[in-house]
C-alpha cells in the first residue's frame, strides 16, 4: 500500500490534456456568455466512431443505473455495401430555447436557467407525473423508478460552472462532443434549420433544439434506424385510463342532469339528489385514481401549480373544481335551494366540466406523440360522455321517471354512434403523410399486437352503444321498464369496458417521436 | 412496512445517492462513490494500454478515471476502462482455491491445491515424462508474473509445453516480425498516427476494439485513412477511402502492391540497398503476382490497386496499422512480412510516422512476447542460440542443460497432444478456451481426457467451471507489476484494493506453488517475495536486447507516463520507434529481409453445402470471453448477446428480418438462436458475429486451420450455412459462384501438423 500513497496524483481540474480538443480534459474552456447567448451541445456525426464511451461516462458520473440513460448513442445506416454510411447520434438533453417538458410541466421543476440557458430539472417539486417524457419530442427525461421521479442531462452544470467539463464531453476519444456557446436570435433565424437536423430526429423548429450537428457531405437519401425492428406499445397508463373515462362519464351524466334540470322548468319531472350523486360518483372515483400514476402522490395536489403553462394543471384545476361543485349542486338538491340558483350552478358547473374535459384533451395534443395529436383524441374524450347519458336513462328508469328514458335514450345512442364515427375516423387518419413513420407504426400495433382488443372495442360499442340502446327504446314502448332497466344497465356497462378498452389502445400504441436508438437497447425509454 | 407505504407515496427521492460533490483531483463526481484515495494504474483489457486512476472507498474500488498526462489516452477511457471498477467486483469471482470432489469443485486451503497438484504433476512426469505437463498461460498477466511463470514452467517444471492465448491473437505478428526483421518487436509509436500522411489500417476494427487510438488519428490533421478490410466496420467509416477487400486476400493485395512498386520503379533503391536482402528473388518471385491477376484474387480493381501503391510511394509518410484480420489467418504470418516487404521497399520505417505497425489485442501480450519463454527465451532470444542461452543461463545463475534448445507445442499442438493422450495434466492461467478456441465441441471432448486440468484464474468462466482444481487469482486493481502495450510502452499498474476472499496474485501462487518442488523456489526465484524482485532480474535479462528494460525502474515508469523500450543507458527515457539508422535489424547482417511470400486459397472455400463466410471479431461493450464485462449492468445492457450480420440480399433469400433469430451451421457444429441484423456493412455471402458470447458460441464453427509457422487459428474465414425457420435448409450457391483456385495458387493443408518432436529426457 505504501506505493500507492507515494504515486504521482496530480490535480486535473486544472490540468488540460495536449489533445487541441475538448476531449481528455476535466476542465474546459468556453468562453463567458454574452447577452443572448446560450451553451449547447455540439455533435459531429463525423468524427463519432460508435464507441459508446459517452453514455458509460454520464452514468459513472452520476450514478445512475444501466437502464437509466441520460445520453444513449443510436444507429443508423444506409447506401448499399461497399458504399455504406453508417451514421451515429449521441444525444442527451438538447437544451432547447422552447423546450416542451418545461411549457408543460404542471409543477414548474424544470428550469432554463438564464445565464447559460441550461435546461435543468429541480428534483424535489417533481410529482413523477411523467408528462415531460410526453412532450420532449427527444424523449430526453427518463422515469427514474427507484427515485420516483424524472431525471434528465443538465449539461453537468455544476460541473460547467466551475469550469470543468461535462462527463460525455471529458469522455470522448474522438472529440465528437463539445459545449459550445450558440448566440440565440442568430440559430433561430438562420442556422437551426441547416445544423440542428438529424435523421429520424423531430424537426428542431418544435421546441428549438440547439444542438447543432456536423453530418457526412453524402449521406444516402435513404436512411434506417437500427432498432427498427423493435417496435414495444407504450406504457398501459392504467390508472389513466380509468380516471379519463370516468371522468368523461361524469361530464355527461352532469351534461343529462343539467338538461333534466332545466326541463322540469317546463313541467316534466324533477331531477333528484339521488341522480346528482349518481353522476359525481364517477369523476370522483376517477381522479383521485390518477394519483396513483404519479411516482409522488403524496405531492399529487401540486400539479396544479402552473396554470399558466401547462394543460395538465388545468386538467387538474378544473377537473377538481368541476367534481366539488358536483358535490355542492348534491347538496343542493338536498337543502332544497331555488332551481334558479341550482340551474346556474349548475351551468358553471358544467361549463367548468366541459373545459375541465377539453384541457384533459390538450394534454395530449402534443407534438411529440403524433397518434395522439390529432383532432380525433379531442373529439374521442368528449365522446365518451354518451355513457354519462346512458347512465342517467338507467337511473330514470329504476326511479319511475319514464318519461325520461326514451329521449336520453336516444341522445345516448346518438352519442354512441358518433363515437363510433370518431373511432373510425381516429384509424383512418393513420394513413397521414406528416409523421408516416410514427403513425404506420402505431398502425402496426392496433394491427399486429392487439388486433382482438381493436376487435372487441368496436364491437362492444356497436353492441352496447346501439344495438342494446335500440332494443331498451323497444321494451319502453311496450312499457316493460324492468327489462329496459337490465337492458340499459347491460349496454351500460358494455360500453363502459368498450371505452376502457379503446382507451388502453389510446395510451399503449402510441409511438412517440425520437432519435434513431440502438440495436439491442432501442431508445431506452418506455 | 412504512418504508414501503413511503415508497410508494413518494417521500424518498433517494438525494443523497444521487448527489454530486467536490473531489480535489477530478472535480464534481458521484458523492456515493467519491473515493478515499485515487490510486496511479493502467488499464488491464486491451493493448492500447491506457493510464488511468482507480478511486478506492472504503477499501472497494468504486471508480475509473482516465489519467489526461499518460501519453497513450490523454484522460479518455474506453466503456470497458470507464466501468473497469466494477470488474473487480463481480459477482462470477472466485474467492478461494478449489478441488473438485464427487464431482463438485468444494473449496479447500491453498496448500491442499498447491499439494495436489504439485503431487499430480510430480507423478505424471515420472511416468509420462516432464512434457506430459503442459502449460497455456494469457495476455493478461503483469510482465512480472509472465516472467515469473515462464521461467518456473521451463525450468522448475522442465516442460516447454507451454504457450498462451497469445498465439490466438498475435503469435504472426511475432513470427512476421521474426522472420522480417530478425526480432519480434512493433515498431511504431501511436504519435506515428499523428505524423503520417497516409494511414492504411488493414484488417483491423479499431473503432470498436481500440477507440481510443481514434484519439491520435484525429490529432493528426492532414491524414489520409484507408481502410482495408472485407468488411464495413464501423472503422471504415473513418476512411477517405475504404477497400473492400475479399476475405483472406491480404497477401496477394501487399504482393501485388509490392509488384506495382516495383514495376513503376517506385521504391527507394538507395534505402533497399543499405537495408535489405532478397531484393532479387522478391522480384521474380512477384511475377506470380500481375495486378490483374490480384485483381481477381482480391476483388479489388487494378485502378485501385495503382491508386493504393501510387498513396504508399507519394506520401512521406506511410504507417500501416494492423490486427486479428491480418494476424488470425492461415497466412498470418506471411501476411505479416507482405507488409513489412512493402514497407521496407518504399522506406517507410523507423521514420516518424512510418512504419509496419502491429496493434496488440491483450493489456500484455507484449510482455509474454518478450518475457515469458514461449516464442523465445526471455528477451527475444531465439531458441538454438546457443550463445544467447549460455549467456541467460549466466545472468539468472542456473546451469546451461536445464534451459530449452527449441520451442515446445504451440497452442493448438498442445490441444492436439492432449487428443493423442500425450499430455496429461494441463495448467491454464487467465485464459478461457472454451469460448476462445476453434472447434469448440471437440475441444470440450478432448479437455475431458486430461488426467489433471488445473485453471488459474479471478472468474468462473466455462474452462473453470470443467477443472479439477482451481488456483483462486487476484485480478486488476489488486495486484502490482507492468504492461507493456502495442507501441512498447511498459506502464505500471498498482494495487488498488486487496485481493477478494482468500484468492493471490498470480505472482505469489506461482512462488507458492514453486515452493512444493524440491530445489526449485531456492535455485529459479532466491529470496523472491514481490514483483519488482521479478522485475529487476528481467531488467537485467533484457540488457543488451532489443527489448532492453535496464534503464527503467518502478518509479521511473510512473514518472514518464510509461516508457517505450528499449530504455537503456543510450535511451534513458526509451525510444519512439525501432529500427531509426541508430538501431540495425536484429538479423545476422542487420538487413532485414525481404521475403517472398505465396499466397493460398482457403483448404475449405464455400460450397453448395456451406456458401457463406464467417467473419468473426469483437464489439467495443465486451472484453474477450466476457469473465470480466459480463456482470458489469452497463456493458451487458448495451451488448447482451451475439449476433449476426447478414446483408439484405441474403436475408431476403432466408425470408429473415432484423430481430428475428437464425441458425448457423459448419461442418463442425451448429450454433442455435442468434438474432439476425440486417446490414450493408458485409458484402453479400458474408457475415459477421462477435466470438465473445458462450450462450452463441459461434467458435463451435470455426475450424482447425492454423498458421504454420506462429501456430494462430484462421479464426476469420469458416465456410458455413445459415437456417432461418422459413429457409431451414438454407442458402443455394448458384454455380458461377462457386470460386474455382486459380491454376498455381495452390491449396495446402491448414491443420495441425504434427511433427515427431524427441521428448527432452527428464533431467
Amino acid at each position: 500500500m505504501q506505493e500507492n500513497m507515494s504515486t504521482p496524483l496530480e490535480n486535473f481540474i486544472n490540468y488540460k490534456a495536449d489533445t487541441n480538443m475538448q476531449c481528455g480534459n476535466y476542465s474546459i474552456d468556453i468562453p463567458p456568455l454574452k447577452e443572448g447567448e446560450q451553451y449547447r451541445f455540439h455533435f459531429d456525426a463525423v468524427a463519432c466512431v460508435g464507441c459508446r464511451c459517452c453514455e458509460v461516462a454520464c452514468n459513472e458520473q452520476n450514478n445512475n443505473p444501466a437502464d437509466i440513460k441520460w445520453r444513449r448513442v443510436g444507429e443508423m445506416e444506409g447506401g448499399e455495401f461497399p458504399a455504406f454510411t453508417q451514421l451515429l447520434n449521441s444525444m442527451s438533453c438538447n437544451h432547447c430555447i422552447d423546450p416542451e417538458c418545461l411549457i408543460g410541466c404542471p409543477t414548474e421543476s424544470y428550469i432554463k436557467i438564464a445565464e447559460t440557458g441550461i435546461v435543468v430539472h429541480d428534483d424535489d417539486t417533481c410529482i413523477g407525473c411523467q408528462y415531460c417524457t410526453w412532450n420532449c419530442p427527444y424523449g430526453v427525461p427518463v422515469f427514474h423508478e427507484e427515485r420516483n421521479i424524472v431525471t434528465k442531462c443538465h449539461m453537468c452544470h455544476e460541473r460547467l460552472d466551475v469550469g470543468e467539463s461535462p462527463a460525455c464531453v471529458q469522455a470522448c476519444p474522438a472529440g465528437a462532443i463539445e459545449i459550445e456557446v450558440v448566440n440565440v436570435k442568430e440559430w433561430l433565424e438562420c442556422d437551426i434549420d441547416e445544423q440542428a437536423n438529424m435523421p429520424f430526429l423531430p424537426d428542431a423548429r418544435i421546441t428549438n433544439s440547439t444542438t447543432r450537428y456536423t453530418l457526412p457531405d453524402d449521406l444516402p437519401e435513404q436512411m434506417k434506424e437500427m432498432d427498427e425492428h423493435i417496435l414495444k406499445p407504450a406504457h398501459k397508463e392504467l390508472p389513466l385510463v380509468f380516471m379519463t373515462v370516468l371522468t368523461q362519464i361524469s361530464l355527461g351524466g352532469f351534461l343529462a342532469l343539467f338538461l333534466g334540470d332545466f326541463m322540469s322548468l317546463f313541467g316534466f319531472e324533477n331531477t333528484n339528489w339521488i341522480m346528482a350523486l349518481l353522476v359525481m360518483i364517477p369523476a370522483a372515483i376517477g381522479l383521485p385514481l390518477s394519483a396513483l400514476h404519479l411516482g409522488r402522490p403524496f405531492l399529487a395536489m401540486t400539479a396544479m401549480k402552473n396554470i399558466k403553462t401547462s394543460w395538465l394543471s388545468r386538467e387538474a384545476l378544473a377537473l377538481g373544481l368541476f367534481t366539488g361543485l358536483m358535490s355542492v349542486v348534491v347538496a343542493s338538491y338536498f337543502f332544497n335551494i331555488s332551481i334558479l340558483l341550482r340551474l346556474i350552478l349548475e351551468a358553471v358547473t358544467l361549463s367548468i366540466g366541459i373545459y375541465g374535459i377539453y384541457a384533459q384533451s390538450m394534454i395530449y395534443r402534443i407534438r411529440a406523440r403524433p397518434s395522439w395529436n390529432r383532432i380525433t383524441t379531442n373529439f374521442k374524450f368528449f365522446g365518451v360522455a354518451y355513457i354519462g347519458v346512458f347512465l342517467l336513462a338507467f337511473i330514470s328508469s329504476v326511479s319511475s321517471i319514464h318519461e325520461a328514458i326514451i329521449p336520453l335514450t336516444t341522445l345516448g345512442m346518438l352519442g354512441a354512434l358518433a363515437q363510433l364515427f370518431f373511432s373510425y375516423e381516429d384509424i383512418r387518419t393513420l394513413d397521414a403523410k406528416e409523421n408516416e413513420y410514427q403513425l404506420q407504426r402505431t398502425k402496426r400495433l392496433l394491427n399486429e399486437n392487439f388486433k382482438k382488443v381493436k376487435v372487441i372495442r368496436f364491437v362492444t360499442l356497436i353492441i352496447g352503444g346501439v344495438l342494446l340502446p335500440l332494443l331498451a327504446l323497444v321494451f319502453v314502448s311496450a312499457s316493460s321498464i324492468t327489462a329496459a332497466s337490465v337492458i340499459l344497465f347491460l349496454a351500460m356497462l358494455i360500453t363502459f369496458s368498450s371505452e376502457l378498452f379503446d382507451r388502453f389502445l389510446f395510451y399503449t400504441t402510441v409511438v412517440p417521436l425520437g432519435m434513431a436508438g440502438g440495436f439491442f437497447v432501442g431508445k431506452q425509454r418506455g | 412496512m412504512i418504508g414501503k407505504i413511503k415508497d410508494f407515496l413518494g417521500f424518498d427521492i433517494k438525494e443523497e445517492k444521487y448527489k454530486l460533490s467536490h473531489d480535489d483531483t477530478f472535480g464534481m463526481i458521484s458523492d456515493e462513490k467519491k473515493p478515499d484515495k485515487w490510486v496511479f494504474s493502467t488499464c488491464g483489457y486491451c493493448g492500447v494500454g491506457c493510464g488511468l486512476y482507480i478511486g478506492v472507498k472504503d477499501g472497494k474500488a468504486v471508480y475509473t478515471k482516465g489519467n489526461p498526462k499518460h501519453f497513450v489516452n490523454k484522460g479518455t477511457l474506453c466503456p470497458k476502462g470507464l466501468s473497469e471498477h466494477q470488474m473487480i467486483n463481480s459477482p462470477h469471482r472466485i474467492p478461494s482455491p478449489m478441488i473438485r470432489k464427487n464431482g463438485e469443485l468444494q473449496d479447500v486451503s491453498w496448500d491442499e491445491a498447491f499439494t495436489k497438484v504439485s503431487n499430480e504433476f510430480k507423478r505424471i512426469a515420472r511416468e509420462h515424462g516432464p512434457q506430459a505437463v503442459s502449460v497455456i498461460g494469457t495476455g493478461q498477466f503483469l510482465t512480472e508474473e509472465f516472467y515469473t511463470l515462464g521461467k518456473f514452467v521451463q525450468l522448475g517444471l522442465k516442460t516447454n509445453n507451454y504457450d498462451g492465448n497469445t498465439t490466438l491473437c498475435m503469435a504472426s505478428a511475432v513470427m512476421g516480425y521474426k522472420q522480417s526483421l530478425g526480432s519480434d518487436g512493433p515498431t511504431s509509436s501511436y504519435e506515428d498516427f499523428e505524423h503520417a500522411d497516409t494511414i492504411f489500417l488493414v484488417g483491423a476494427n479499431i473503432a470498436d476494439n481500440h477507440p481510443i487510438l481514434t484519439l491520435h488519428i484525429n490529432k493528426n490533421p492532414n491524414k489520409k485513412v484507408i481502410v482495408i478490410d472485407p468488411r464495413a466496420s464501423k472503422t471504415s467509416q473513418m476512411a477517405d477511402l475504404f477497400v473492400p477487400i475479399k476475405p483472406r486476400t491480404d497477401l496477394a493485395l501487399y504482393n501485388g502492391l509490392a509488384y506495382i512498386v516495383m514495376e513503376q520503379g517506385w521504391e527507394d533503391e538507395g534505402y533497399i540497398k543499405a537495408n535489405t536482402n532478397g531484393y532479387k528473388e522478391l522480384r521474380k518471385h512477384l511475377q506470380d503476382y500481375p495486378p490483374q491477376e490480384v485483381a481477381n484474387i482480391t476483388g479489388i480493381d487494378v485502378k485501385t490497386l495503382y491508386e493504393l501503391a501510387r498513396e504508399f510511394v507519394s506520401s512521406k509518410k506511410v504507417i500501416t496499422g494492423w490486427t486479428m484480420g491480418i494476424n488470425q489467418s492461415f497466412m498470418g504470418t506471411d501476411t505479416v512480412s507482405a507488409i513489412i516487404n512493402l514497407h521496407l521497399l518504399t522506406g517507410h520505417i523507423g521514420r516518424e510516422g512510418t512504419g509496419p505497425f502491429s496493434i496488440t489485442g491483450q493489456c500484455n501480450a507484449m510482455g509474454t512476447r518478450e518475457t515469458g519463454f514461449t516464442s523465445s527465451l526471455p528477451g527475444y532470444r531465439n531458441y538454438g542460440d546457443e550463445e544467447a542461452l549460455k549467456e541467460y543461463a549466466k545472468i539468472v545463475n542456473v546451469p546451461e542443460e536445464i534451459i530449452p534448445r527449441e520451442r515446445g507445442y504451440k497452442y493448438a499442438e498442445i490441444i492436439d497432444a492432449i487428443d493423442r493422450g500425450e499430455i496429461k495434466a494441463l495448467w491454464i492461467t487467465a485464459t478461457n478456451p472454451l469460448v476462445s478456441f476453434v472447434n469448440q465441441d471437440k475441444l470440450r471432448k478432448t479437455l475431458a481426457k486430461l488426467d489433471l486440468l488445473v485453471v488459474q484464474d479471478a472468474f468462473m468462466g466455462d474452462t473453470a467451471q470443467i477443472a479439477d482444481v482451481i488456483f483462486a487469482a487476484a485480478t486488476w486493481g489488486e495486484k502490482e507489476g507492468v504492461y507493456t502495450n502495442s507501441e512498447r510502452r511498459c506502464n505500471k499498474a498498482n494495487k488498488a484494493v486487496e485481493p477478494l476472499g482468500n484468492s493471490k496474485g498470480d505472482f505469489d501462487i506461482i512462488l507458492e506453488f514453486s515452493k512444493y518442488f524440491e530445489g526449485v523456489n531456492e535455485m529459479l526465484f532466491p529470496n523472491w517475495s514481490e514483483p519488482r524482485d521479478a522485475f529487476n532480474e528481467w531488467r537485467k535479462v533484457s540488457k543488451g536486447q532489443l527489448c532492453d528494460y535496464s534503464g527503467m525502474t518502478y518509479e521511473l515508469i510512473e514518472e514518464l507516463g510509461g516508457i517505450q523500450w528499449p530504455c537503456n543507458e543510450e535511451h534513458p527515457k526509451g525510444t519512439k520507434r525501432l529500427y531509426s539508422p541508430d538501431i540495425p535489424f536484429r538479423t545476422a547482417d542487420k538487413k532485414a529481409k525481404l521475403l517472398c511470400l505465396e499466397w493460398h486459397p482457403m483448404a475449405e472455400p464455400i460450397s453448395p453445402e456451406f456458401p457463406v463466410i464467417l467473419n468473426t471479431g469483437r464489439t467495443v461493450e465486451q472484453w474477450h470471453t466476457r469473465t470480466k464485462t459480463r456482470a458489469i449492468d452497463i456493458l451487458d445492457n448495451l451488448a447482451p448477446e451475439a449476433w449476426v450480420d447478414i446483408s439484405p440480399k441474403d436475408a431476403k433469400k432466408l425470408k429473415v428480418k432484423s430481430g428475428d433469430r437464425m441458425s448457423l451451421s459448419s461442418p463442425r457444429g451448429r450454433v442455435d438462436d442468434v438474432v439476425v441484423r440486417v446490414t450493408e456493412s458485409v458484402r453479400e455471402g458474408t457475415v459477421f458475429v462477435p466470438f465473445h458470447f458462450n450462450e452463441q458460441l459461434v467458435n463451435t464453427l470455426t475450424s482447425e486451420s492454423f498458421c504454420p509457422k506462429s501456430g494462430e487459428p484462421n479464426f476469420k474465414q469458416t465456410a458455413i450455412q445459415l437456417h432461418s425457420s422459413e429457409v431451414p435448409e438454407g442458402i443455394h450457391l448458384k454455380e458461377e459462384e462457386s470460386s474455382g483456385a486459380i491454376a498455381h495458387h495452390k491449396v495446402v493443408y491448414e491443420g495441425v501438423t504434427h511433427k515427431e518432436k524427441e521428448i527432452l529426457k527428464s533431467l
